[in-house]
């Protein structure tokens, strides 16, 4: 049987008067990697952010693996809340490494101050991720001797270190030159083949083609069409979709 | 000579506690001052910002004057002027590093915060191991600043009568017909402002370990 790792029914948020998600409702099974497209301002990263915790939602329901954050809009005790946020992670796209702390301690605060690891095991943890991330030697190093691609995938490592059951990207990409990016997707390719639960917002169509077993594609704060990634990117339905897919092809 | 260089000595050490009682009070009280004025009720927002905006659009030396007299015009209520210098001076110093301080934390860019609540952060831990590093780090040249202005403004305690280094400085001047002991009063202030320099640079250096 699939276990649902993301379950949102009707998820709905406003900032003041502007309506930026309407009804929102899709899900997420184990091991799956969901992909988010849309024109900017569409909802992406609030809908992320709705997930992670970041922001709270107006209305709807969310269950993260079984777990109800929120139902109807009313949210569960804080200390639930807390229990469901450590299941996800998210990596940003502006990275938000903390620039005084060295790329280990990056890493292993949160697993030392939050998870109560021990010094020895969370620097091991530490070091397993910085050598799958190819940044070994980077340990010692501080986020403003790194290059772009290198902070993003000390960032990333910062998110696996806790071992989230799910990890969000909100455009991981989108901050770094053309070549930097390649090294970033990889690293999302290598989770995904690791059977890793994902949800990407992303504007690289080939790569979420290849990666992605569902894809989204919103606009105006709506799911305006969704469906297995090849289909939607190769042959959308909706005219909409069509525009922004078609947009990306140059 | 070196009666007067031991008057002086006696001055200075009386200007130095002025100093350190100072920095001791309000740079912590700064902080709750910064707090408030960063509050989001607009009641208690208001009543700092106006205390702020007072300290800063007044005198010191008014100040100093105020806190001295008004008790024992208003309510008969009079006190040690040394106490009354410490307490302006802290009143007045609070409001310039609760400025201070809330520019430096207004300058945290919110994705640190945010990404500690997406870490599991709690609110103390966010504070003190991941804003408050950084804000130190950043405030710290404004605060160097500060420091050496106090260094100078505590020769104003002199006003209400307490017998600091410039004081002193003044009054055997006038005994010798000489400027010469003020300007060995200069030369005071210039050592203790050359070692808070050094120290604010020391301490600069130690954090420019990342940018
Ligand atoms: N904190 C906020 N306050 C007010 N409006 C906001 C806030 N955050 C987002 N919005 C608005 O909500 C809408 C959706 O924003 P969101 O960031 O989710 O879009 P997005 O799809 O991620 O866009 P992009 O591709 O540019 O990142 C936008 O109109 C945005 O201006
Ligand atoms: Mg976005």
């Amino acid at each position: 049987m699939e276990e649902l790792m993301v379950k949102a029914e009707g998820i709905s948020k406003s900032f003041g008067s502007l309506e930026v998600l309407h009804d929102i409702s899709f899900s997420l099974t184990k091991g799956n990697v969901l992909s988010i497209i849309g024109p900017s301002g569409s909802g992406k990263s609030t809908l992320l952010r709705i997930i992670t915790q970041l922001e709270k939602a107006d209305g709807g329901t969310l269950e993260i693996k079984g777990c109800r954050l929120f139902e109807n809009g009313v949210y569960a005790k804080a200390e639930e809340q807390k229990r469901i946020g450590r299941l996800t992670g998210l990596v940003f796209q502006s990275f938000n490494l903390f620039p005084h702390f060295s790329v280990l301690r990056n890493i292993t605060e949160a697993q030392r101050a939050v998870l109560k690891r021990s010094k020895a095991e969370a620097e091991e943890k530490a070091y397993s991720l910085l050598k799958r991330m190819s940044l070994q030697d980077k340990a010692k190093s501080y986020p403003c001797e790194l290059s772009g691609g290198q902070m993003q995938r000390v960032s990333i490592a910062r998110a696996l270190a806790l071992d989230p059951e799910i990890l969000f990207f909100d455009e991981p990409t989108s901050a770094l030159d053309p070549e930097l990016t390649r090294d970033i997707l990889n690293v999302i390719r290598s989770l995904a083949e690791e059977k890793m639960t994902m949800v990407v917002v992303t504007h690289e169509m080939n790569f979420a083609k290849g990666i992605s077993d569902h894809a989204i594609f919103m606009e105006g704060g709506y799911i305006v069409e969704e469906g297995d990634p090849v289909s939607l990117f190769e042959h959308p339905q909706n005219k909409r979709t069509k525009e922004f897919v078609k947009s990306f092809d140059d | 000579m070196q009666q007067l260089l031991l008057q002086m000595l006696d001055g200075t050490v009386t200007s130095l506690k002025v100093f350190v009682l100072t920095l001791i009070f309000s740079l912590p009280l700064g902080f709750i001052v910064a707090k408030g004025r960063m509050s989001r009720n607009f009641l208690l927002r208001g009543i700092v910002n106006l205390y702020i905006q007072i300290m800063r659009g007044t005198p010191l030396i008014l100040q100093l004057i105020f806190v001295y007299f008004a008790p024992y015009y208003v309510i008969g209520f009079s006190y040690d002027r040394f106490t009354a210098v410490i307490v302006a001076f802290v009143l007045n110093y609070s409001a310039y590093f609760a400025e201070i301080y809330r520019s430096g934390l207004q300058s945290i860019e919110k994705g640190q915060y945010e990404a500690c609540k997406v870490l599991g952060f709690s609110k103390t831990h966010t504070f003190f191991f991941i804003i408050l590093p950084q804000v130190v780090k950043r405030i710290l040249p404004s605060l160097g600043n500060e420091v050496v202005t106090l260094v100078k403004d505590t020769a104003l305690a002199q006003t209400i009568g307490v017998s600091e280094l410039f004081r002193v400085a003044q009054n055997a001047a006038s005994r010798m017909f000489s400027t010469m002991p003020i300007f060995v009063a200069g030369v005071f202030y210039f050592i203790m402002n050359y070692i808070v320099s050094k120290m604010f640079d020391f301490f600069e250096k130690k954090l420019s370990y990342y940018r």
